[in-house]
């Protein structure tokens, strides 16, 4: 008796975890669905269906606004990865492999730009960015904010993304391998090149996709600390809302969206295992 | 691994020359931990060196230390005359067969086995025919383009000791080579491996726990325990003269009897009897008389041959093994011996016999003896 309630019990478990699969599912991607729709309308208003279009498409890559604020963001969200990749790969690998003076305290703060929120971190940025450039003004330079301090704010909150990342890899990399190829004649360097990298590669990669994925995204920092001539994507878009959503928005946004699963995809690919040529 | 091709036969034994290891009072503590203590041992050139004892007990860390991944607190370290403590890993003409053999995922067999070559500066032609033939000699024929996860224990095996050995190291070290094998398998590499060492002269340095393996692949074996060295010898001089207590119960299986020495040449036991044992120690030491369950021999009580000394007892236990038997022979006090003294303790002694002699019953009343040669007399 009590074997049938059970399997009944699971029966219907299952069927209740199979419809909320399906429900987080919809709720995911019927707006993506919808605003994918909606960006090939012919319409002027965004709310009314009036038949297939690129009209769209075709007016935001003719508005020299959008254009440069795409430009703005890809260099933002390129330079900030790199750097940003390369420095968090190397804190992961301190806090996995040395024991140094002050190495708790930097565990602990590293992914702190993970928690605070990204209100804080831009108006910490703007301050910061302020008082830094009262003291170099009085050497001489004149600084402004602009591209830079944009690129340099990715790169402060990204390093933490890719750090965490990276070292998710590295708990799982196994030490020894390094040992065999110090005993298989491997310099440091030659060992970190042949074995440590490619091995913790996927981690790296994950790492960076995140962080362009984020310098992609962001608004709130990029808007405190954006000069003028410095206007990224996101923010374009966010102060356009006030004057009403248009398709071209749409288009815009559409536009991202296929920029992002190309990455991710992307992404995915390079992480296969693949032969490695000696 | 094919044993018919005796390429090199050069002399095992310490005594050929330079040694191909040599360590003088190597010590490593890690933190307030001493992993090994005071080591002195000399490895000879074309020698099956065996490093044994249980987990824990440094051997290891001594095998790491001769690779270069642990430097030595203390002491000197040579490979044949080079005085090489302080040189990296990677400067060491050793290679290292690592217990879950540590083997590249990322790369094929083939470049696994190319690796040591390529750091080296040999490419081209030349490392791909080294690299075959390396395949070849580990029977990994075919496999050349496999990754490490598409193999099975024994040919990762193989693998690792390919890669190793493409590389002609001055001595190969293997912590625990066969550990992750099942029985079968791990008793055919051992033939393997001892005919491959046979075949390629080089110096092979074999950590393992299990005495067994140990003694029958080794030319020498050192046994270690807390970070000690304890006896360095044959294998048959360590089993059948043990250099102390410990020793002689973790090779193999021995009766150890307690007393202590009347002489150099008589021990009084625990059990209530005086028995002839040659020893060095001065007369009352504490020691205890290791007898080998083989050599002890077991008379029906009142058959035994009238000029040997005998002890009396009673068999416990007997356990038939198919090709001998087992015996448990409880001897002393309450065996049933006359004459029982203050302080005399019962013992129980295992005797083992082929089955072809006649079989003896629990509960029957016997005499155990053995010859004065085949017992050793171990001090702690």
């Amino acid at each position: 008796m009590s074997d049938l309630g059970t399997a009944g019990t699971k029966r219907s478990a299952r069927h209740l975890l199979k419809a909320n699969a399906w429900f987080v599912f919809a709720f995911l991607y019927v707006p993506i669905v919808v605003l994918v729709i909606f960006s090939f309308n012919d319409s002027e208003r965004v709310n009314v269906w009036q038949g297939l279009s690129a009209r769209w498409y075709g007016e935001a890559l003719g508005n020299t606004q959008i254009v440069s604020a795409l430009r703005v963001s890809l260099i933002v969200a390129i330079s900030s990865t790199v750097v940003s990749t390369v420095l968090g790969t190397a804190v992961a690998l301190a806090l996995d492999r040395y024991r140094f003076k002050g190495r708790r305290a930097l565990d602990g703060t590293v992914y702190l730009p993970i928690v605070i929120p990204d209100i804080t971190m831009a108006v910490m940025l703007l301050v910061f960015f302020a008082e830094a450039f009262k003291l170099i003004d009085t050497f001489g330079p004149r600084l402004t904010l602009g591209v830079t301090t944009v690129a340099l704010s990715h790169i402060a909150f990204n390093i933490s993304f890719v750090a965490v990342v990276v070292r998710a890899r590295l708990d799982q990399f196994d030490r020894t391998l390094e040992e065999a190829a110090r005993d298989l004649y491997a310099t440091p360097w030659r060992t970190f090149r042949r074995v440590t990298l490619p091995l913790i590669a996927p981690g790296i990669a994950a790492g960076a996709l995140l962080a362009l994925t984020l310098s992609l995204d962001d608004v709130v920092i990029s808007a405190f600390t954006a000069g003028p001539g410095a206007t990224t994507l996101p923010v374009y878009v966010f102060s356009s809302i006030r004057q009403g959503v248009t398709p071209e928005l749409n288009a815009i946004s559409t536009l991202m969206l296929t920029a992002s699963i190309t990455l991710v995809v992307a992404s995915l690919a390079l992480q296969r295992p693949r032969s490695t040529t000696p | 691994m094919s044993s018919d091709a005796v390429t090199s036969a050069s002399p095992p034994g310490a005594d050929a020359g330079v040694p191909a290891v040599e360590l003088h009072g190597i010590s490593k503590r890690f933190a307030d931990v001493v992993a090994v203590d005071g080591v002195d041992l000399q490895i000879g050139d074309g020698e099956f060196f065996a490093l044994l004892g249980p987990s824990g007990c440094g051997k290891t860390t001594t095998l790491r230390m001769i690779a270069g991944l642990d430097i030595p607190s203390e002491g000197r370290l040579a490979i044949f005359g080079e005085e090489v403590a302080s040189w990296p890993p990677d400067r060491r003409p050793v290679n290292t067969v690592f217990q879950a053999y540590a083997l590249f995922p990322h790369m094929t067999v083939a470049q696994n086995i190319a690796f040591g070559l390529q750091m080296r500066g040999i490419r081209g032609p030349d490392a791909d025919r080294q690299v075959a033939e390396a395949t070849a000699l580990v029977q990994l024929e075919g496999m050349e383009h496999r990754r490490p996860s598409q193999l099975s224990g024994g040919q990762q095996q193989r693998v690792a000791l390919a890669r190793a050995l493409v590389n002609h190291p001055k001595v190969l070290l293997l912590d625990e080579p066969l550990g992750a094998l099942d029985l079968k398998l791990r008793q055919e590499m051992q033939v393997e491996l001892k005919a491959l060492q046979r075949e390629v002269g080089i110096t092979f340095v074999f950590v393992t726990h299990d005495q067994e393996e140990a003694l029958a692949m080794s030319d020498r074996v050192g046994v270690m325990s807390e970070g000690r060295l304890l006896q360095v010898g044959t294998p048959a001089e360590v089993y059948e003269h043990p250099a102390n207590r410990f020793v002689a119960d973790f090779i193999g299986r021995t009766n150890l009897l307690e007393g202590v020495t009347e002489g150099p040449s008589a021990v009084r036991l625990d059990a209530g009897a005086v028995v002839a044992a040659a020893n060095e120690l001065a007369a009352g030491s504490p020691v205890a008389l290791s007898v080998r369950p083989e050599q002890v021999r077991l008379h029906r009580r009142g058959e035994a041959p009238g000029d040997t000394p005998c002890l009396d007892g009673v068999i416990t236990d007997a356990t038939y093994l198919g090709h001998a038997f087992v015996y448990t022979v409880a001897i002393g006090p309450t065996a049933g011996a006359s004459g029982t003294n203050a302080g005399e303790r019962a013992a129980t002694i295992t005797a083992r016999s082929e089955t072809g002699s006649a079989a003896l019953a629990a509960g029957e009343p016997v005499s155990v003896s053995w010859s004065p040669g085949a017992t050793t007399v171990v001090a702690d």
